[in-house]
């Protein structure tokens, strides 16, 4: 089954940290990101640009509407996402606790429909 | 560039629909994924199950903690996605236009970053030297 994990971060403590910290957020990153390729479950992953390049679209009263922005205005947005492929819900819970994301942000474990 | 279509809908909504009109609606998207697919922009696409089944991880206090549902309580809830690779912003705002979601939802476009995950995209996101 495919489970897509769904990494909700607040955008604004990246800055915040300094070059040593941010290099070991990073590697932290590329180690889970191995992690789950050696396993074999990893299908696709990327970090999504910030939430304040989104767009949203929408039809409102017949009429076409675009705003700046991400849909949800909250603390945490989506920051980038994993789809791997677990035999079941706690095989993917258990990959999505290894994530760097759940010591500083939430992770939100979705099954594709397929 | 690669931008990330996530599509916003009332999942409330399809229990009501009738069977005809459930039809009718799985016909426009997939009339919109073959449109995407023949232009060539489309690489990946997927359907969520829906948010009753999502569960969110994370560790506070050194403590990892589990819950059912999803991260965010909203009107809409996170149904599914399309990845398209297209030249610009404006390509990407028109495709996300004709998604059958902008009618009953919303379309969020989001930018994605080049190259592997966390690897050579979040380079220029590191403090300067």
């Amino acid at each position: 089954m495919e489970y897509m994990l769904l990494l909700h971060v607040d955008e604004s403590g990246w800055p915040k940290l300094s070059k040593a910290e941010q290099e070991q957020g990073m590697a932290a990153y590329r180690a889970y990101t191995e992690a789950l390729k050696q396993a074999g479950v990893y299908k696709s992953g990327s970090q999504l640009g910030p939430s304040t390049t989104a767009k949203t679209i929408r039809l409102a009263n017949g009429k076409q509407q675009v705003l700046d922005g991400p849909y949800a205005d909250a603390k945490e947005q989506v920051g980038g996402y994993y789809l791997i492929e677990a035999p079941d819900l706690e095989n993917a819970l258990s990959w999505a606790a290894r994530c760097p994301t759940v010591g500083h942000g939430v992770v939100e474990i979705r099954q594709l429909v397929r | 560039m690669k931008y990330i279509l996530l599509d916003y809908v009332n999942e409330s909504g399809w229990p009501q629909l009738t069977r005809e009109e459930q039809a009718h609606w799985l016909g426009v998207y997939r009339a919109y994924m073959e449109a995407m697919q023949k232009a060539g922009v489309l690489k990946s696409s997927g359907g969520l199950q829906q948010t009753p089944m999502a569960t969110t991880v994370r560790i506070r206090n050194e403590k990892t903690q589990v819950l059912d549902g999803p991260y965010a309580e909203a009107k809409e809830q996170l149904g599914g996605f399309h990845i398209i690779e297209v030249p610009d912003l404006d390509a990407a705002l028109s495709w996300a236009a004709r998604s059958p979601t902008a009618l009953h939802g919303v379309v969020e476009v989001r930018p994605m970053h080049e190259g592997t995950f966390l690897t050579e995209g979040i380079a220029k996101y590191l403090k300067a030297e």
